[in-house]
């Protein structure tokens, strides 16, 4: 190949994955407006859109706020937008993290349970239910700040029982994460068997769940999610090169102990992040990057911004279900989010596997 | 003379031994009514209990099945209960001192303890408790289940277990004073306006859930003057969406305190100031009522208490 032969396919591919990101971008955006529709209450679009109007500077003059009821502001700037956000982080946050699991792991199997964080923020948060105190702190609730200090505490004992001198094999990692990871949901069940009347609250942080999220939740976590997944895409070239193992990397000049110890903080921060608002929403970061490659390919400088934005739009997708599936027997009704993500995530996924099978490398 | 007293005073002791002891036979002795009673019990799982003699140890596996037996005086029959009951008594100090055993868990019952104490009758509650329910039936334990969906339900049972343990006039007499109040208060709020209720069953920012027309805090909320906000939904105990609760603006909120509910863990003003909340007619004026949750849970003794409480939260103008 000559050198302008090698600089058009490199231009035609960097192009191809900025439409990719655009188009995906453009579809997360739909979604949102999309789902600003879903829900019990009847609100015409039009009311909506002037809702969000009223809150944008200089066009509140020119909207007519007489003919919105108060009842319908409250519900989606209030309730849907926060609700909607809380989808998009906490989807975008545990895809991406998935994303960095799965390769560095070089594991299909790898999410937020293998290196225990997940049973580190459930042991958090139920210690915290139990304790009883529903004490805010810098605005967060209890449980949330317990559900990050144990997800990221985890996380330190999972790598510092497997250090071996300054490395930490890989498979060690993922040995001493499953241990620590059933260790600590027994300590959940545990927990759970003493929980007497706070059961109610541990279950239905396990199942997960965002419909009363506030506000300064989602500013809260916004920034560690942020900076989580821009900081990993940093590495996304790394996490290329760590995928043909680790001596080639080590050869082809990456600090492998480095990008690992970086990548895996990284992860675990966002998906700490992500479950303090959430519970634990399970299936996204273990489906959502497979789905990606399927879709788009295993270069992780495409694969890491396309799963992120792709886990964003299938978890506000989720939560809307959540609203709507079970309204045939219940208006009022709503299903908890992580029981959708499993219910209607595991059947398409499945089928797309069967489809794309040929074509799969993990 | 003296032969005469002496076969006087005989015959009058004899005779007074035979009636005192005819007396003691005949108090000793049920009615046919109650014999046929005793042997037909049918509990609410429509399952047929057949006693030979009333009870004189009896485990209550559910704070409602006690609150039942204190009120009609079978009280002293009880020998254990779990470890969430307490009321008519501090049930909790009672096992402390040693005068009353526990069985655990409300959930898990302790199948060995209940075999070790041997009752002739036991009394559970449905839904969770059918498992143990039907391991203690195998093991060939006399039990009457009580799982009861309505206000009359509750007299039933509250019949039944007089029925069981020989209190039937003090059961009729319980169940004629819980008539008479819950028709005191219908009366009073007839023509009153009709609140629209909003009953928390839980709130957190994962979920939050209230219940529907199935639940049986909706009867009473019906009874006393209200209307379950969410009374056109046909379930239980569910999972309800927060902007259906904006939309349809209640009047009243009704949050139980202690138990499941996050009410008293949070305090009045925490939850007016949920997200969308202050647009409602509650918050707005003021109206959120906090109940004490085991009043209103237990299908039990207290179903007045309870439906005299909330009618003075719908009316208080009339109370």
């Amino acid at each position: 190949m000559s050198k302008v032969e090698v600089e058009s396919t490199f231009f035609k591919r960097t192009s191809r994955w900025k439409l990719i990101v655009l188009l995906l971008v453009l579809a997360l955006i739909m979604t949102v407006i999309v789902s600003l529709n879903v829900g019990y209450a009847q609100i015409p679009f039009p009311d909506i859109l002037g809702i969000l109007g009223k809150q944008i500077p200089f066009l509140d003059n020119f909207i007519d706020s007489s003919l919105i009821s108060p009842q319908n502001e409250a519900i989606i700037l209030q309730i849907r937008l926060p609700r909607i956000l809380a989808g998009v982080l906490v989807g975008a946050a545990l895809a991406a993290a998935g994303v960095l699991y799965q390769g560095v792991f070089k594991n299909p199997m790898a999410d937020s349970y293998v290196l225990g964080v997940s049973a580190g923020a459930a042991v958090g948060a139920s210690l915290s239910i139990l304790s009883g105190i529903g004490f805010v702190f810098l605005g967060l609730r209890l449980v949330q700040v317990a559900a990050f200090i144990g997800a990221i505490s985890a996380m330190f004992l999972v790598y510092n029982i497997s250090r071996v001198g300054s490395r930490v094999p890989v498979a060690t990692l993922l040995l001493c994460g499953i241990a620590v990871n059933f260790f600590l949901f027994a300590v959940v069940g545990l927990l759970e068997v003493v929980a007497g009347d706070e059961l109610h609250s541990i279950v239905f942080w396990l199942v997960g769940g965002f419909s009363n999220v506030l506000w300064r939740d989602i500013w809260a976590v916004l920034p560690f999610i942020i900076i989580g997944v821009v900081a990993a895409y940093f590495y996304a070239r790394d996490l290329n090169l760590l995928a043909m193992g680790e001596e080639t990397a080590h050869n082809l000049g990456v600090n492998v102990e480095r990008s690992k110890q970086v990548l895996l903080v990284l992860a675990s921060l966002t998906t700490a992040a992500a479950v303090s608002i959430s519970g634990l929403v399970g299936f996204v970061g273990l489906m959502i990057p497979h789905l990606t490659r399927l879709l788009i390919g295993p270069d992780h400088r495409i694969l890491l911004p396309t799963s992120t934005i792709i886990g964003a739009i299938f978890l506000v997708i989720c939560d809307d279900l959540a609203r709507v599936v079970a309204t045939p027997f219940a208006s009022t009704l709503e299903l908890p989010v992580g029981i959708i993500t499993m219910l209607f995530g595991a059947p398409f996924f499945i089928f797309l596997f069967k489809k794309k099978k040929q074509s799969y490398a993990a | 003379m003296n032969r005469t007293y002496v076969i006087i005073a005989t015959v009058v002791a004899i005779a007074l031994i035979a009636s005192a002891a005819f007396i003691i036979y005949y108090q000793g002795q049920i009615s046919d009514s109650e014999i046929e009673a005793l042997q037909n019990l049918v509990d609410d799982h429509g399952y047929k209990t057949s006693l030979t003699a009333y009870p004189e140890k009896i485990v209550s596996l559910a704070p409602s099945c006690t609150e039942i037996l204190f009120a009609i005086d079978a009280g002293d029959k009880v020998v254990a209960v779990t470890d969430y009951d307490n009321y008519p008594y501090d049930f909790a100090a009672w096992i402390a001192a040693g005068n009353m055993t526990s069985v655990g868990d409300f959930t898990n019952p302790n199948l060995e303890v209940i075999t070790t104490l041997d009752p002739d009758l036991i009394l559970a509650s449905g839904g969770v408790q059918e498992e143990s329910v039907g391991t203690l039936r195998e093991l060939g334990y006399k039990i009457l289940v009580l799982d009861p969906t309505s206000i009359d339900g509750v007299l039933k049972n509250i019949e039944l277990v007089g029925n069981a343990t020989g209190k039937r006039a003090e059961a009729t007499a319980l169940v004629d004073d819980i008539i008479n109040r819950i028709n005191t208060v219908t009366n009073k709020v007839a023509n009153a306006a009709k609140p629209k209720v909003y009953y928390e069953v839980y709130y957190e920012s994962t979920s939050s859930w209230t219940i529907g027309a199935l639940a049986w805090q909706n009867e009473l909320i019906e009874k006393a003057g209200g209307i379950n906000l969410f009374e056109d939904q046909q379930i239980d105990y569910y999972q309800y969406q927060v902007e259906a609760l904006i939309d349809r603006n209640p009047d009243v909120m009704v949050l139980p305190a202690s138990g499941m509910g996050t009410g008293q863990l949070e305090g009045l003003e925490a939850i007016k100031a949920r997200p969308g909340w202050d647009t409602t007619s509650a918050v707005q004026n003021d109206r959120l009522y906090q109940i004490d949750s085991n009043i209103i849970e237990r299908a039990g003794p207290r179903v007045a208490d309870a439906i005299e409480q909330l009618a003075g939260f719908f009316n208080p103008e009339l109370f």
